[in-house]
């Protein structure tokens, strides 16, 4: 009976031999797989429960940090500080709903580089530094507060930057919502109700929506007509009631109806300081799309922006306007298809600002490690010369005029020398969209801010970019100069 | 290898098991407390001592038996350990149990020798029958002894005394003492059983009568199946008979025939069994039925692709997703800590052992020992096969352990009997 034993020797080697190839199969021709597969919660969790670096802004505001949690010393929770004001910036990292802002752009920085395996005894060995890398924002976080507090229940957004570097000092959307509501044990119910406001909390206005700028974009247009040659501050124009369009049932009106001077001729200074509409729709289609379109584009418009996450491109749309004169008449004066972000107009101004070059802008200072040493740093990164710095300088005389004697006079701050532009530009349903851009001091600026608020019926129909974007602007260079002197 | 040799390797697999705990808490970020110390001891104790029990009283066994089974258990040990630390406790307690039990048997076999067990083959039967129907006590009555279900299988008893109640699957013992049955009842008919073959193409038959007990043991696993609910039992006792009525008469159509009878029985459950065609349902398609029946065997398959080739390490992984990880699904927790490694050192193991014990199997000197060798280890390497094949989804799942590794104390003490009774047949095989 030996023989039979032998065959079921055979027999069962042969069905463990099954066993490894199989298991072999599954752990290493379709490991991959398997771990990439959407329903293995594995890779997710991996991350949950780990320590995650600082994120401080240039003050030294902890706005993000991990605290061990109480149960075990290994496991931590993610906490928020500063809630809502930095919640667009700094985001949020979830197991379920993913990470943004800059928890998600410097995920591979922020994350804890211990993963507790033979390379971690190896890396102790070798005297490497597993825990995690901190990030240093630029926001100056009592800039970001008062932003906060300017735009109160508004919807809007505000960018202030470091003319000279790009650096953000604030970056603001309001309403906005508290990242801790996401991690924690409500964080589903938490996100149903953040998405069925109507105050869309979520949208990031400042640096991911697009907007048309409105009157704001005059300076791009100014600033074209002046390095150009075809018409400087006291150039003349006819002084119509309505601009026609030609090829065009349309035309073209100033806010109030009525003519921008004496009905005749008005100079340039006075349609800017004015922000007369005929006289621009005039002015654009003397220019030609081409020519804006050189000067928005050397501003960020038409191309993607170094930042954390993807900016939306603003879009100057030259092709179409080629040969659509009404079209680049609507479009000279920041409407039509023309749109930016409340980040792209706090560049334009940062430009005129800083003699004519416009710089990238960043949020990241540096990333550094747990002895406080800089791994990361931004350097200045120029996107190249907008504009002459005459130009740039005859550009900031008129828009100081704006704010010393036109429309945007209630940005004045007393003792300081404002430039700016405002801007009112249609919104949704009958409500306009307020603006102001502009920077201080005049002699030697230290911020560009974009002010945008989002028409609602928080704002009213009445609102203007000189009357409620314009004093929140005044505020914040107070504040700025107060702390900056 | 020599004994002395076998003490070594008891000793580095009780290292094993210590260094294996200690990881676990650093993993955890505990610092190494009592606990690694107490599994050494454990292990020592409990192999050490079967070490010279086969010394005192089976001293020519063979040496290659206790080395892998400390092996495989230190592994599953660990793993156990990093799921539920206090389920680990329990099953060190079962370790000195299973291992005290195990030498009292050695000691106890080898004066008899085995043979004696072939004269209480009938006693053994009723004994093990008794055992197999414990479960069916009804859940509730005065009697402190008593049936329970669990998890829709009726294999627990519960003896509730009354400063502690002990919980034990009574399938574990009688597994053993059927075996012994078959062994015996088959060494007694083997020439009868042996005649009036028939062929049909080319593969020998039975006569028809002659089938009356493989269709008699067909008939006592569906019940099982039907009042019991335990598939794995079911499938292993069956297939245990049909393979040593093979190893018995060489017959090849009995392993025909019962492998018929048991597409038989399988179709017939999956058509009349609600949880029987659940599993089948989870084994064809795991994924698209991952919230419900496929959600264990996906699992167990996600756990051994991130545990790829080197695995995760100890308590680094996530195995704790797998439902009844540290019983069923041990396996796929180590091939997601350890890795390919871990899991090619298991089924490694396993066919050391089937090859130790089909060899005393080979070399015994009577039908009774071979048979009795052979029946054992068939058991041993087929309950392996059908939990880690179920696992990989060559076989559908069936709820049983794997042998040595899996947390169950009722399953740690019967497996070591059984190793305790090859101990001694590897003794008595030398005339």
């Amino acid at each position: 009976m030996n023989g039979p034993i032998r065959r079921l020797a055979v027999g069962m080697f042969s069905a463990f031999a099954v066993l490894l190839v199989t298991v072999t199969w599954y752990q290493v021709v379709r490991a991959d797989d398997l771990k990439g597969d959407p329903l293995n919660p594995r890779p997710a969790l991996s991350e949950r429960g780990k320590e995650r670096g600082l994120i401080i802004t240039s003050d030294g505001l902890v706005v993000a940090r991990s605290v061990e949690s109480a149960e075990s010393k290994r496991s931590f929770t993610r906490e928020y500080p500063a809630g809502e004001a930095f919640a667009h910036v700094v985001g949020y990292t979830s197991f379920i709903f993913g990470d943004t802002g800059i928890e998600g752009a410097y995920a591979s920085s922020l994350r804890s580089r211990r993963d507790l395996t033979i390379s971690d005894l190896l890396a102790a060995i070798l005297g490497q530094d597993l825990r995690p890398l901190n990030v240093e924002l630029t926001i100056d976080s009592v800039l970001q507060q008062a932003a906060v507090e300017a735009l109160g229940d508004q919807r809007g957004a505000i960018v202030a930057l470091d003319p000279a570097t790009g650096a953000v000092l604030a970056a603001v959307s309001t309403p906005s919502f508290d990242p801790v509501d996401l991690i924690g044990d409500d964080a589903a119910a938490n996100w149903e109700a953040y998405l069925n406001d109507p105050g869309e909390p979520f949208r990031d206005r400042a640096t991911r929506e697009l907007y048309a700028p409105g009157s704001t974009f005059k300076v791009v247009v100014a600033a074209t007509a002046q390095d150009v040659g075809l018409a400087g501050p006291g150039t003349t124009f006819d002084d119509p009631r309505e601009l026609a369009l030609p090829g065009s049932d349309a035309t073209i009106s100033n806010f109030d109806g009525g003519p921008c001077n004496d009905g005749e001729s008005t100079t340039l200074l006075n349609a800017f300081v004015r922000s007369c509409n005929t006289v621009f729709g005039d002015l654009a289609m003397q220019l030609g799309a081409e020519e804006i379109g050189v000067t928005a584009s050397s501003l960020g418009f038409n191309r993607q922006i170094e930042y954390p996450w993807s900016v939306p491109e603003a879009r100057w749309q030259t092709e179409e306007l080629v040969d659509d004169a009404a079209a680049l008449a609507q479009s000279g004066i920041g409407e039509r298809d023309v749109r930016a972000t409340p980040l792209h107009m706090a560049m334009i101004a940062a430009a005129v600002a800083n003699e004519g070059v416009a710089v990238s802008p960043y949020l990241v200072k540096r990333v550094f490690d747990a002895g406080g040493d800089t791994t990361d740093s931004t350097d200045l990164n120029e996107l190249g010369r907008a504009m002459s710095a005459n130009t740039a300088q005859v550009l900031t005389q008129m828009m100081e005029r704006v704010v010393t004697s036109g429309t945007g006079r209630r940005a004045a701050v007393p003792g300081v020398r404002v430039a700016g532009k405002t801007g009112t530009a249609t919104g949704t349903e009958g409500f306009s969209n307020l603006w102001f851009i502009g920077f201080a001091p005049v002699d030697r600026p230290t911020i560009a801010l974009a002010v945008f608020i989002e028409g609602s019926p928080m704002s009213g129909e009445s609102a203007t970019g000189g009357s409620l974007a314009a004093p929140i602007a005044a505020a914040l260079i107070q504040t700025w100069l107060s702390t900056h002197p | 290898m020599t004994r002395n040799a076998e003490g070594v390797m008891i000793v580095i697999a009780a290292t094993l098991a210590a260094f294996g705990v200690t990881l676990v808490n650093f993993a955890r970020g505990d610092n190494v407390d009592a606990q690694s110390g107490l599994t050494f001891l454990v292990f020592l104790i409990a192999f050490g001592g079967l070490h010279l029990a086969v010394r005192r009283w089976v001293p020519k066994a063979s040496p290659l038996l206790l080395a892998p089974i400390a092996a495989l258990t230190a592994l599953g040990f660990i793993e156990i350990y990093r799921l539920d630390p206090q389920r680990a406790g329990l099953q060190r307690w079962w370790l000195l149990i299973g291992a005290g039990v195990a030498s009292l048997l050695i000691a106890f076999l080898s004066s008899v020798t085995i043979p004696w067990l072939r004269r209480y083959r009938n006693v053994t039967l009723l004994v093990s029958l008794g055992l197999l129907l414990l479960p069916n006590l009804p859940q509730d009555w005065g009697f402190p002894l008593r049936g329970l279900e669990l998890n829709g299988s009726r294999l627990w008893v519960v003896l509730d005394l009354e400063v502690t109640r002990l919980h034990f699957q009574p399938a574990e013992l009688a597994k053993l003492g059927l075996v012994v049955f078959i062994a015996a009842y088959l060494a007694d008919h083997q020439r009868s059983l042996r005649e009036a073959r028939r062929v049909i193409g080319g593969i020998q038959f039975p006569e028809p009568r002659q089938l009356t007990p493989l269709v008699l043991a067909w008939g006592a696993s569906v019940a099982v199946l039907i009042w019991q609910r335990d598939l794995g039992a079911s499938l292993l006792l069956f297939a245990a008979f049909v393979l040593l009525l093979y190893a018995a008469t060489g017959t090849a159509g009995y392993l025909v025939t019962g492998g018929l009878l048991t597409i038989l029985g399988g179709v017939l459950s999956f058509l009349f069994f609600d949880h029987v065609e659940r599993r089948v349902t989870g084994w064809l398609s795991p994924f698209e039925n991952y919230e419900d029946q496929g959600y264990q065997i996906a699992q167990g398959l996600f756990a051994m692709g991130s545990g790829s080739l080197t695995g995760s390490g100890p308590a680094l992984g996530r195995p704790d997703l797998i439902p009844n990880a540290e019983t069923d699904f041990i396996f796929a927790a180590v091939a997601e800590e350890l890795g390919l490694a871990g899991s090619v050192a298991i089924i490694a193991l396993f066919a050391l052992l089937v090859a130790v014990g089909l060899g005393i199997a080979f070399r015994s000197r009577d039908t009774f020992r071979k048979l009795l060798a052979a029946g054992l280890t068939l058991v041993l390497g087929t309950q392996a096969f059908l939990i880690i094949g179920g696992i990989l989804r060559i076989v559908p799942l069936t709820g049983i352990t794997l042998p040595f590794m899996s947390y169950g104390g009722s399953a740690l003490v019967g497996n070591f009997l059984l190793i305790g009774m090859l101990l001694t047949l590897s003794h008595e095989e030398a005339p």
